[in-house]
């Protein structure tokens, strides 16, 4: 049974790998719209040459926004402009004649790109380094913390994905829930440390944001990634970003539950 | 399949849908308070299929055909009433009961658009558990009755419209569906493309004995495929019979047709039948069946007599006359 599980998820990722190959061109436009903590790392790095700033230095400001422009395409996901496109114009039906779950379905393709993201973002991410630090190059956590970084960062993506679910479920009932996505993306890239590392927040409002979901699903992982988290501050990190995932997980679920009953009522 | 392939008993959908006036006042006042009015689409459907029965369904535009596939597909939660296809009740969507069925829509598409046709095969091989053994008997068997060959290996948006079809229904069937939904599969296609999918799927039904279901606003589709037809109209089912019996109810005459060298006045053969058209040397009348030896007869002794042709009324002929008129002027009823 979990055999045959895994061979239906394989054939569905081979199928998103396949697509992702296909609009790689598109794909890579993506990946330049993300490119935002670029343009941060340019700003921050002009300002650090002063001096630090916070508890950041020049090269540190470099490597903070080409770690966050990394986790942002191993993170990303776009299950909400998908679910609203399918459920407006009625494809959702044929995911829903399959035998496999459509959101199982849109996670395996959402992961499915990650691998081509990753190959187009690595050099974009090795040009910038190499020409803004010279052979100093990104100073990345050794050992545990380095290996804590990865659950993280799939917790970062299972964070954005379940987001995107939930808010993508709206299309079920309202035609444009990507809209409300939106306000949700302006949130993010303000409090989730994708324009300003969360710790030159104030100090009270710093901590504050680091219990939002935001944080949790791009600013931890880079801090951790960074080697910028002692373990006491690693694991509230891991249990902060695990609840919201847990929390939004049965959030989506039901809205998705709901909203394909709603679904199978109005007309598919 | 032991029991009836579709069993349906007093199967009814209910939609709430918006409405409002036209322009920019009705715009802002739906703002605050939005109308709904309740559309019947389907009211107390009772029927039952055999397995391995071709059935058409045939209707008006809004008749609530689409709407009865869905509930059957399981798309569909009915606001009353009962359905099982295949054991199952379909809006439940059990994995068994989606191997078991298909549906082929001719407005949407279950093919990957940037990807060749086979790579979607691929994926429903796996997802729908098909050995590769089997999965390359089908797909040769497909690929040669539509002639797929080069086709299902270029990007799918590369495709026509008819080669698409082929496609969408070789995903479609790659697992074997017992029971196959098919919704306008022709829609827009020409002549030749029509008869290449027909044959398909009547290939496709003799040798599975798989049930196959079919709206088509093509009567052509219907006439070809369908021994027998559900007439539904404003939701309702009108008629469960053939095609033949339909059209006797309906339009009893037949229609006698023939070509000549010279065709006498329509006062001398008024007499025998209705004169329907009478262009150059070819000669249509609609004559009762009591009536047919008789003005065959006349018809065969007109000089350079060539041609003559008795046949029912064309079905999209009986259908307008069955919308036209209404039911109860037709004659035709329900079987339930």
């Amino acid at each position: 049974m979990i055999g045959r599980r895994l061979r239906h998820f394989a054939a569905i990722w081979r199928l998103g790998l396949a697509e992702a190959v296909a609009y790689r061109g598109a794909l890579f436009v993506w990946i330049l719209n993300s490119s935002f903590p670029l343009i941060a790392l340019a700003l921050w790095a002009g300002l650090a040459r002063a001096g630090p700033i916070g508890d950041y230095d020049r090269p540190g400001f470099v490597a903070y926004f080409v770690a966050a422009f990394l986790v942002r395409q191993l993170t990303a996901s776009w299950v909400v402009w998908d679910l609203e496109r399918q459920v407006v114009t009625g494809e959702l039906s044929t995911l829903l004649l399959r035998p496999v779950h459509p959101i199982l379905h849109h996670l395996m393709t959402n992961l499915a790109a990650l691998p081509v993201r990753a190959l187009i973002a690595a050099p974009v991410a090795a040009i910038v380094l190499v020409l803004a630090l010279g052979d100093a190059g990104l100073e990345l956590a050794r050992g545990g913390a380095l290996a804590l970084a990865i659950p993280a960062i799939i917790g970062g993506f299972l964070l954005n994905f379940v987001v995107q679910l939930t808010i993508g479920c709206l299309a079920f009932w309202f035609t444009r829930s990507s809209a409300l996505f939106e306000l949700w993306l302006a949130l993010f890239i303000a409090l989730s440390g994708y324009a300003v590392p969360t710790s030159l927040f104030p100090g009270g409002l710093a901590e504050l944001v680091r219990f939002l979901p935001f944080h949790a699903g791009l600013g931890f992982p880079v801090e951790l990634l960074l080697g910028r988290l002692d373990a006491a501050a690693a694991a509230r990190g891991f249990l902060i970003q695990w609840t919201w995932l847990l929390g939004l997980s049965v959030t989506a679920g039901l809205a998705w539950r709901r909203g394909a009953r709603h679904f199978s009522a109005v007309g598919a | 399949m032991s029991g009836p392939a579709v069993r349906v008993a007093g199967l009814s959908k209910r939609f709430r849908v918006a409405r409002r006036g036209a322009g920019l006042g009705a715009a802002m006042r739906a703002l605050f308070r939005r109308e709904y009015v309740d559309v019947q689409a389907v009211r107390e459907l009772s029927f039952s299929l055999a397995p391995g029965e071709r059935v058409g369904f045939l209707g008006p535009n809004g008749a609530g055909k689409t709407t009865t596939l869905k509930m059957l597909s399981g798309l569909l939660h009915p606001s009353a009433g009962e359905v099982e296809v295949a054991g199952f009740t379909p809006y439940q969507r059990k994995p068994e009961f989606l191997r078991t069925i298909s549906l082929v829509m001719g407005q949407k598409r279950q093919l990957s658009w940037d990807l060749p046709a086979v790579d979607t095969f691929e994926l429903h091989r796996v997802i729908y558990d098909v050995d590769r053994a089997t999965y390359r008997r089908r797909l040769d068997d497909f690929v040669g009755r539509l002639d797929l060959g080069e086709i299902m290996v270029k990007p799918v948006r590369q495709l026509s419209l008819g080669e698409r079809m082929k496609c969408e229904l070789v995903a479609a069937l790659l697992h074997g569906p017992r029971i196959l939904f098919l919704d306008e599969p022709t829609l827009g296609m020409d002549v030749a493309m029509q008869h290449a999918i027909r044959e398909f799927v009547r290939g496709y039904n003799e040798e599975l004995g798989a049930t196959v279901i079919l709206t088509s606003h093509d009567m052509g589709d219907v006439a070809a495929l369908c021994p027998r037809i559900l007439v539904i109209d404003e939701g309702a089912l009108r008629f469960d019979g053939s095609v033949g019996e339909l059209t006797r109810r309906t339009r009893p005459l037949r229609r006698v047709s023939v070509g000549a060298r010279e065709l006498p006045p329509p006062a001398e053969l008024r007499a025998l039948g209705r004169e329907v058209a009478r262009d150059g040397d070819r000669l249509v009348m609609d004559v009762a069946p009591a009536d047919v030896a008789a003005l065959v007869d006349r018809l065969l002794a007109l000089p350079g007599s060539h041609d003559l042709e008795v046949r029912d009324a064309p079905l999209d002929e009986v259908m307008r006359e069955v919308f036209r008129r209404g039911v109860a002027d037709t004659g035709t009823k329900g079987q339930a």
